[in-house]
Order: structure tokens, then C-alpha cells, then sequence
């Protein structure tokens, strides 16, 4: 009898400590909105107001007691996003240590593990974190500062003991996308971060990564598929998550821009990747909510981008001079490049076409074209801009290392952005690379030795 | 005693001409369709703007041109030519003074690979198409490895890109490059000995090397000096671009071969005309060009092209050939024959 108690009572005491640890957990909403519903800590003048006892992420090894200033160096004056998303941006902005040295992050590691493809962190962790970009180091600025994060803020994590890095440097040859994520695979990650440049195209390996437990977040808004295209992969369900705008909010600001700015004149759409996610998702609610604005290159339908420019420099100057050749008084674009805009301004030079009456809304901040705005200095041409978007890759990681923790996390992380107008504050000649995004968490001195030479 | 008649000089020429009429009755549809459907592409500050890069393409298609006149193919001229825009960032260092030794360098690299191919293929005898893709690689590899020695997307000299911008008669200088290089190829073929030489060494090696030319040594040549013209281009295209990324010369892969093609000449080698190599680089850039004006979807303009290659290869110079020679064959049939034949008094 008394055998019998004990053990009805431990048994009791087992289930009473189960239920109980379960109080706090990430909420999972299929269709977040930008605006706030409730965000986490209370914040004034760059401090938190939230205790480490108090943080709702401290189970899982994470602090929502992020530095405002870089939250808003990084997305500009925005209102947060769902309480899960949030959160989970504010820890890993609280990552983004910009004194490495007192962060306890040597710099030269962090250049190792960016330009090496595998580099042992040091920390003797077991998790080993993949990080599979479908651009590279080496062909883009962009890509190379968001690897850069990346790399940063797995160094924060004593439990990541490995960093291993894919690139397929745009290239045109489907496989080489699918076999960086295979050999990820075969290398045994526990997690990938990338970007889909494939889009639909890794679907398979997305999924056999899944399959073989490697969770695989993408940034940027990297859908592999938009959800209603088919084949797409349904980012909660087939893949872990996807950090990113609300890209129909997105595009829907884009046009908000273009219908102050241009009235009743032309605007173009440019984009990247043919049908890439990004693109179409953005695109869509731009065309359906332009209002006044005549658009010359419509997309054929709802699948499909317009003013495809591959994000490939080669390419850009072909799509402007097609446009401008048809429509030389083109008053505005919406895409998502900037720099790619600073490409295209050459052909505005050789047709002869004065650069003027002109209003841009851009998604990246690459200063090459800020600074030429800047130069510029005509009153008509105005350039709206919402963020580079680099430190999701970070937003990622963390995401990742939340769900190894035990967190669940939201089929959508969703980042709030604002469109923001240029001004001459955004040039800044003392930039180490004109094409770094101002908006980007990478310390100077990082950047200064990524760009050295 | 009865004699045959025998074709005059004048035939033959039609003969040998017609295999090269087709992309000049391309071009003549193309301005046409364009005239119809796209008429700002015809503009003249149009056509200026798309200048340079017909050149480009052309400069490029005429190495690739003096390659598959030889019967050989060449695969490596994106890696080829992308190395020599890289080269004109990491040598110029951003400085004017040191376009000169940037442009000497990049030449220079792109000899060496133009040698090493035509080493491999034209001594050794290997595979054309197998040598020059594995050589492509081994050049893409290198420039990749060369590209990290300086910060990603890295502009040329500010002096080159300016002066590859600039307009000389209203059109870029790149443009001006592209004729001038036209025109030393059909003087070239038609009034030096080394051209001629050239020529039929490609058009029949056996016999060549029977009559004592030096048939290797041309084909060596062929290769290299394709690859400097890669590398003109290449240097060229960093000036336009002023950032040329490591993945630039990426669409110059199949464009020059469909250039050659178009442009008349057989893939089994033989003769091929510069002029209309020339015609046929403009020809596939105006017709980018139009569609972009047309705002045609990126995957329709990909079919496009893909049937006007088709197309190209349908009505190509062999199969004109073919036919001219079958429309004779058939004049000469002994019944026909018979009844022009002159009888002797």
C-alpha cells in the first residue's frame, strides 16, 4: 500500500512538471501583418525595460534586450511585427555585437569561417551550421555582407563548433544549387541558412534536407515557391522558416511611393531572377494597388515577373535601354536593387535621356547610387528606399538555433519595414565599400578588413 | 568531239556567296518586323546605344569565327574573356596609368590560353569541344581564385570605362573597334598570302599538308589569336560595365557560336566570311534589343532565340550549298547535257 503511493505520487509529480513548462511559447500565425500587436519588451531612447527573468525567450538561450539604435539602423523607425516575429529579431539583433573584442569574437575567425567554405569556430561546439547562397562572396557585395552576418552570429553561439559555406555564384546551371544543399546533407549540418536563387528548383533537396532532420531557413524573403505557385515547398510545413518582408506589404508600399511621387506618369517594374519569389510575391500587389501611375511592362500574369534583370549587372543596362527606348519618359521604378538602379543610369547617359523627374522605390540601400543621387543634386529625382535586408541571415541562425533549443517557431518570421527617403546623410564618403548597405550590422572594422585592398 | 561546258567565274562566286546570303536577308527582316512592331528600336540613339555591343558580340564571334573555320570549336571563351575583364580591375587598381599594363596583361593571359588550346587540340589532335570546356574551367577557376585577391565588384580605371563610353561620330568607340577588326579579316583572307593560307588550310587540311602547309601550326594560331580577339572583347566590356563581376562573360558562350553560324560559315570548317559574322552579331543583338523594346517575358525571348538559331541552322550555308550544287547537278544531267553540247566542224 504504502509501495503503491510513492509511486502514484511520483507519478503525479511527473506529470505536474511536464505541464508546467509549456507557459510561455512562440506563437505561429500563417499570415502576420506588420503592424504591432503586441511586442515584447517596452522600449524608450535605446534601453529595454525587460529582466532576464521577464524575457520570453530566456528558456531557449536567447534575450529580446536588443540595442534599439541598431534595430533601427538596420530596419529604420518600424513597427514591430507579430509578437513571434518579433522577438525573434530583437534576439538577434542583441546578437549583433559591434564591439567583437568585448563580445568575446576574434575577428580573424570571422574572416576565416566567411572566406573559407568549412572553418572550425573553436568552441569545440557539436552543432555545425550550413549556410547555402545561391550568389556568393565572390560575385556579389551583398551577398558577401550577408554571408558575413551569418558567420557572425554563429560565432556567438559556443554550441556551433563548425561553419560550413555553398555558393553557386548565380550560376545558370540549376544542379550546381541542388548539390550545394546535397552536400550539406552528406556533411552532416544540423541546419542550413541560405538564400534560394533556385526557388522551386530546390524544392527536392530542400526537402531531402528536411527529411534527414536539417532544419533549412531562408532569408531575404527567399520562398522556395511562392505558397499558391506549384511545387512550392510551404514554409512552417516543408521548411522550417522564411525571414521576411511581407513582401504583398512590401509591394504595396513600392506603389504607395509611386503614386505620390509620380501622379499620373510612366513607372516600370524591374526584378531579378526570372519568376524568382521575391520578385513575383512584391510585384503582384504592387500592380494591383498602383493607382494613377501607367505602368509600361505590365507582368503577362499573376506567375510571372516583369523586368526580369537577373540582379546580374550584365544584363541590367539590356533591360533599361529596352524600356527607355520605348518609353524615354519613364518617372519611376520599383525594384528591388539599388545598386542595380546605379547600373542602369548609364543607358539614361547614352540615349541621351536627362535624369530627372524621376522617383525611385527600392528595397537595398547600396550607396553607389546615394552618392550619385547625392551628386547629383536634382530636385526632382527622389529615391525611396526600405532596408538591405543583410542581417536577416542573422534573424535566421537564430531561428534555428531557437528550434534546436526546443522553440517553435512561425512559418513566417515577418520584418516590419518603412519606406524612407534619401537624403544626403545617406552618403557617406567614409563608407569602406560604396556598395555596402548602410544598413547593415557588420561592424567598420569587419567591413574595413572584408573590403580591404 | 564534243566539250562540257564549263561554270564561269561569276557562278562560282554567286555560288560561293549565296551561303552568306542568309543573315543579311535576316537583318532585312529584322528591320522589317521592328519597323512594324518595335519602330523607337530603330531610332538612331537606339541603334547607337546598341552599337558597342553588336561589336562586342562580333569581335567574339570573329575569334570563335577563325576557330570552326579550322573545324574546331572553342567553349573557353567565357572563361577567356571574363578573365581579361577581371584582369583590367585587379591590374588597373583603379588607375589610369596602369590601363596600359592592365591591357598588355590581359592580352597577354589570353594568348596563353588560346596557346595552351591550341597546343592541345591542334598538336595533340584531342577533342576540340572537350579541351576547350575543360580549359574553360580550368580559367574560370583561376579567375575566381584571381577575384578574391580584391574587393567583389571592384570598378576599372575610371580613364577606361570613360573612354569605352565615349562617342566617336556619335558612336561608342567599341563600335569603331568591332569594324576596324571586321575589316583586317576581309583584307586578311582576300590579299595576304597568310590569310589565304589560312583558308584552305581550313577548308582541306588533307590536302594542305600534302601541298607542304604547315597545317598544326595554323591551327595553333587560329586558337590564339581567338583568344586575343576573347580578350579585346573582354576589356572592352569591363570599360561599359565599369564593375565586371568574375560571372561577365557568362552569355558569350553560345551567342559567338550562333554568330559563326548564322553568319554563314560550316561547323565542319572551311570558309566563313567576317562581314557576315559581322551581320550576324548585329543581327542577334538587334533582335535582344527589339524584344526588350517589345517587352517580351524573358522566357518568350529565350524561344525566340532558340528558333532563330534553329532557323539559322535550317537555311545555313552547307545546306545552300547543298542545294545550289543539287540545282546544277541537275542542269548537268546527261539528257540536258547532250543538248548543249557543242559539236566541232
Amino acid at each position: 500500500m504504502k509501495r503503491r503511493t510513492i509511486t502514484v505520487t511520483l507519478l503525479l509529480a511527473l506529470v505536474i512538471a511536464a505541464c508546467g513548462g509549456t507557459a510561455e511559447t512562440t506563437t505561429t500565425t500563417a499570415a502576420p501583418t506588420t503592424t504591432a500587436t503586441t511586442a515584447a519588451p517596452t522600449t524608450t531612447g535605446g534601453e529595454t525595460t525587460t529582466t532576464a527573468s521577464e524575457d520570453p525567450l530566456a528558456e531557449f538561450g536567447e534575450s529580446t534586450d536588443a540595442d534599439m539604435t541598431l534595430v533601427e539602423k538596420a530596419l529604420g523607425d518600424v513597427e514591430p511585427s507579430d509578437e513571434g516575429s518579433w522577438n525573434i529579431i530583437l534576439a538577434s539583433v542583441a546578437r549583433a555585437h559591434q564591439d567583437l573584442a568585448a563580445a568575446g569574437i576574434d575577428i580573424e575567425k570571422a574572416l576565416e569561417c566567411w572566406s573559407q567554405p568549412e572553418c572550425d569556430t573553436g568552441t569545440g561546439g557539436e552543432i555545425v551550421m550550413g549556410y547555402a547562397d545561391g550568389g556568393g562572396n565572390d560575385v556579389n557585395v551583398w551577398r558577401s555582407v550577408s554571408h558575413m552576418e551569418a558567420v557572425l552570429q554563429a560565432l556567438t553561439y559556443p554550441e556551433i563548433g563548425a561553419i560550413v559555406s555553398t555558393a553557386a555564384n548565380f550560376s545558370q546551371d540549376l544542379a550546381v544549387h541542388v548539390n550545394d544543399i546535397r552536400f550539406l546533407i552528406q556533411r552532416e549540418v544540423d541546419f542550413i541558412v541560405g538564400y534560394p536563387d533556385a526557388g522551386i528548383g530546390l524544392a527536392g533537396a530542400v526537402a531531402e534536407a528536411e527529411a534527414a532532420g536539417i532544419s533549412y531557413v531562408s532569408f531575404s524573403a527567399g520562398y522556395v515557391g511562392l505558397p499558391d505557385q506549384a511545387g512550392a515547398l510551404i514554409p512552417g510545413e516543408d521548411y522550417l522558416t522564411v525571414v521576411g518582408e511581407n513582401l504583398c506589404d512590401l509591394g504595396e508600399s513600392f506603389s504607395e511611393v509611386l503614386n505620390t511621387g509620380v501622379g499620373s506618369g510612366k513607372v516600370a517594374l524591374l526584378g531579378g531572377t526570372p519568376n524568382n519569389a521575391l520578385t513575383l510575391g512584391w510585384q503582384r500587389c504592387t500592380v494591383s494597388s498602383l493607382s494613377g501611375p501607367q505602368l509600361v511592362n505590365p507582368p503577362v500574369n499573376q506567375d510571372t515577373t516583369a523586368g526580369d534583370t537577373s540582379w546580374f549587372p550584365p544584363i541590367i543596362p539590356d533591360v533599361f535601354r529596352g524600356l527607355l527606348t520605348a518609353d524615354p519618359d519613364i518617372a519611376g521604378y520599383a525594384y528591388e536593387y539599388a545598386d542595380g538602379v546605379y547600373i542602369g543610369l548609364q543607358v539614361y547617359e547614352e540615349l541621351g535621356i536627362p535624369v530627372q523627374n524621376l522617383t525611385l522605390a527600392l528595397r537595398t540601400d547600396e550607396q553607389t547610387l546615394f552618392c550619385d543621387w547625392a551628386e547629383r543634386n536634382e530636385p526632382t529625382y527622389n529615391i525611396w528606399y526600405s532596408a538591405g535586408g543583410n542581417f536577416q541571415s542573422r534573424t535566421g541562425v537564430t531561428a534555428a538555433m531557437m528550434s534546436i533549443n526546443g522553440a517553435e517557431i512561425p512559418a513566417t518570421i515577418i520584418v516590419p519595414h518603412v519606406m524612407r527617403q534619401v537624403t544626403a546623410e545617406n552618403c557617406d564618403p567614409e563608407r569602406v565599400d560604396p556598395l555596402v548597405s548602410g544598413t547593415s550590422l557588420i561592424p567598420d572594422d569587419v567591413l574595413a578588413a572584408m573590403f580591404a585592398g | 568531239m564534243t566539250a562540257r561546258r564549263v561554270p564561269s567565274s561569276a557562278l562560282t562566286s554567286f555560288v560561293v556567296a549565296s551561303r552568306y546570303l542568309p543573315v543579311y536577308l535576316a537583318i532585312l527582316l529584322l528591320i522589317l518586323v521592328a519597323s512594324i512592331w518595335a519602330p523607337d528600336a530603330l531610332s538612331s540613339v537606339s541603334l547607337s546605344a546598341i552599337a558597342p555591343y553588336g561589336a562586342l558580340l562580333a569581335i567574339t564571334a570573329l575569334g570563335q569565327m577563325l576557330v570552326i573555320m579550322t573545324g574546331g570549336i572553342d567553349l573557353s571563351v567565357p572563361g577567356t574573356l571574363t578573365l581579361a575583364a577581371v584582369i583590367m580591375v585587379g591590374v588597373g587598381e583603379q588607375a589610369d596609368e596602369r590601363v596600359g599594363l592592365a591591357l598588355l596583361t590581359a592580352v597577354g593571359a589570353a594568348a596563353f590560353v588560346g596557346l595552351v588550346n591550341g597546343i592541345l587540340i591542334g598538336g595533340l589532335k584531342l577533342n576540340a569541344l572537350i579541351v576547350t570546356l575543360a580549359v574553360g574551367q580550368v580559367v574560370i577557376g583561376v579567375l575566381y581564385r584571381y577575384g578574391r585577391t580584391f574587393p567583389v565588384q571592384r570598378p576599372v580605371p575610371t580613364g577606361w570605362s570613360h573612354w569605352t563610353t565615349n562617342r566617336i561620330l556619335g558612336v561608342s568607340p567599341v563600335f569603331w573597334m568591332g569594324v576596324i577588326i571586321t575589316l583586317f579579316f576581309i583584307v586578311a583572307f582576300r590579299y595576304t598570302a597568310v590569310g589565304r593560307r589560312f583558308q584552305v588550310v581550313g577548308a582541306n587540311p588533307v590536302a594542305s599538308n600534302v601541298v607542304g602547309l604547315r597545317v598544326n601550326l595554323n591551327q595553333v594560331a587560329a586558337y590564339v589569336v581567338a583568344a586575343v580577339l576573347y580578350a579585346v572583347a573582354g576589356v572592352a566590356l569591363a570599360g561599359l560595365l565599369r564593375i565586371p563581376g568574375v560571372t561577365s562573360g557568362a552569355q558569350y558562350l553560345l551567342g559567338p557560336i550562333a554568330a559563326v553560324v548564322i553568319g554563314g560559315a560550316s561547323l565542319n570548317g572551311g570558309l566563313a566570311s567576317p562581314l557576315s559574322t559581322l551581320g550576324a552579331a548585329f543581327f542577334l543583338t538587334g533582335l535582344n534589343h527589339m524584344m526588350m523594346v517589345m517587352g517580351l517575358p524573358t522566357a518568350l525571348r529565350f524561344v525566340v532565340f532558340g528558333l532563330v538559331i534553329i532557323g539559322g541552322m535550317l537555311v545555313s550555308g552547307d545546306r545552300i550549298i547543298k542545294g545550289v550544287e543539287q540545282v546544277f547537278r541537275e542542269r548537268r544531267r546527261p539528257g540536258r547535257l547532250e543538248n548543249e553540247t557543242m559539236t566541232s566542224p
